[in-house]
């Protein structure tokens, strides 16, 4: 009984480390078998890092990131000025035109102002 | 106006200006005392960019301007204080100008607006007396944003504080507009809209971002000369005590009160230009700055906020990555200081 008994645990054992070395050499060959695929074929562009921010015109400031960057690139070429940033409330119109080859600003003052110089 | 430019229509008394490039539509109008200015890609949107932003401004001048008698913020005034129910506009710009006042450790003050009647800034601009003979009265006491109390729209003003928006008003203006204007075109093409200089941009800016120029007003006859800088996201925002002056017996004022003397603000910067990812951040940090003085420089690089301070010598500082040669692009920085607490920027009409 005790014998039998014995025999029945020595064969449980064997079976279960059977087992674990055949679950040990799946793991194996899928590791590898993940690892030369993943060599093969990298994550896709769209979940890479995005572009730093200078590539793209914008500058980093000291403090962090910045919003100016990857819109940059996308929009018409604007040469020109297309508006002034001024003492508070007192607007410049600049005019460009192209007389005879050459490029004519005129700014003209639109709010009144009283300056003593 | 360029003669090769397409045919738009503006509304109302939106002018075209020809800027010499066809691929974007500038038109301006007067407005809110000053000038406004839209600048869109394509050019095809002007009209309705011209339209949704005369929407916006005459929204805000009935809701925060001191000078119109039938005003909201006229209104609580003229109430002499207590506890009001704001519209959520008012509510915005005034929880702005609250916002700013903490950020700023009190350089802007949304209750200088006694100091600045006492100054003789009881009127618009264009309507003041600027060689009054009359010797300047005692500059009326800055009562201090915390005394003023907002819980959303719900607003405790004590009697005796008149508000004055003027360091944030125009930017949340023109933030306000440049985003209604940009949701109008369907978040397609890009918008610039300036209020008196101080400028928003939203969208898809043109290739290597929109051109400014940084100037000021009137021509100094000296140095600096202006600047052209680009501007990608964010906004622009120009203060000076060059502009808005005025006499009072001889005495020289200027709009820029320093909310510690109620006084014309002095110091050793004329001009600060300054930007943010907002328009009213912008707007109060280049106010503040002016009114910083010789502190100016320290808080601005802590803030990390790009600018370019003009001193009373024409001598230039350009701090936080702010271009130190023309034609190159201010990085904004990311971040938002003003609009804490309130709903996002161009949201409440």
């Amino acid at each position: 009984m005790d014998a039998d008994r014995g025999q029945a645990r020595r064969d449980s054992i064997r079976n279960v480390r059977r087992m674990s070395n055949w679950t040990a050499a799946a793991l194996v060959v899928g590791t590898g078998a993940a690892a030369v695929a993943l060599a093969h074929h990298p994550f896709p562009a769209a979940t890479q890092v995005p572009a730093a921010a200078g590539q793209a015109g914008g500058a980093r400031t000291q403090t962090g990131g910045t919003t100016a960057g990857p819109q940059a690139a996308s929009g018409p070429q604007v040469t020109h000025s297309v508006a002034t940033t001024t003492a508070s409330g007192v607007a410049v119109t600049t005019t460009t035109h192209t007389v005879n080859g050459k490029t004519v600003v005129t700014q003209v003052r639109n709010a009144p102002a009283y300056a003593d110089n | 106006m360029n003669a090769m430019a397409p045919r738009l229509t503006c509304a109302g008394p939106w002018q075209r200006v020809a800027t010499g490039d066809d691929a974007v539509a500038v038109a301006e109008r007067a407005a809110l005392g000053t000038t406004a200015r839209v600048a869109v890609w394509p050019p095809e949107d002007l009209g309705a960019a011209c339209a949704t932003v005369d929407d916006v401004l005459a929204v805000l001048d009935r809701q925060a301007s001191r000078f119109r008698a039938d005003s909201e913020l006229s209104w609580l005034h003229a109430a002499g204080g207590g506890v009001f129910m704001l519209s959520d506009g008012l509510a915005e710009a005034v929880g702005v100008a609250l916002a700013a006042a903490r950020w700023t450790a009190g350089r802007t003050d949304p209750t200088v607006g006694e100091a600045l009647i006492s100054l003789g800034y009881d009127r618009d601009f264009a309507a003041i007396d600027q060689q009054c003979g009359e010797p300047p009265a005692m500059p009326a006491a800055v009562p201090g944003w915390r005394r003023v109390r907002l819980d959303g729209p719900l607003l405790r003003l004590p009697p005796g504080v008149r508000l004055d928006l003027g360091a944030t008003a125009k930017g949340v203006g023109a933030d306000r507009a440049v985003r209604a204007a940009i949701s109008a075109a369907g978040h397609t093409g890009g918008v610039l809209v300036s209020l008196g200089g101080d400028i928003a941009v939203a969208g898809t800016p043109p290739r290597e971002g929109w051109p400014v120029t940084v100037a000021e007003e009137p021509d100094p006859g000296g140095p600096p000369p202006p600047q052209l800088v680009r501007l990608a996201d964010g906004a622009v925002a120009t203060s000076s005590v060059t502009c808005r002056r005025w006499r009072r017996g001889g005495v020289m004022m200027h709009h820029i009160v320093d909310p510690r003397t109620g006084r014309p603000a002095g110091g050793p910067w004329r001009t600060a230009s300054v930007a943010a990812a907002t328009c009213a951040e912008a707007n109060a940090a280049a106010t503040a700055a002016i009114v910083a003085g010789g502190q100016a420089a320290s808080w601005l690089t802590s803030e990390g906020l790009p600018a370019r301070l003009v001193g009373h010598d024409g001598e230039v500082l350009c701090l936080g990555g702010w271009p130190g040669v023309s034609g190159r692009l201010i990085p904004v920085p990311a971040g938002n200081h003003v609009y804490v607490g309130t709903r996002s920027p161009g949201g409440p009409r």
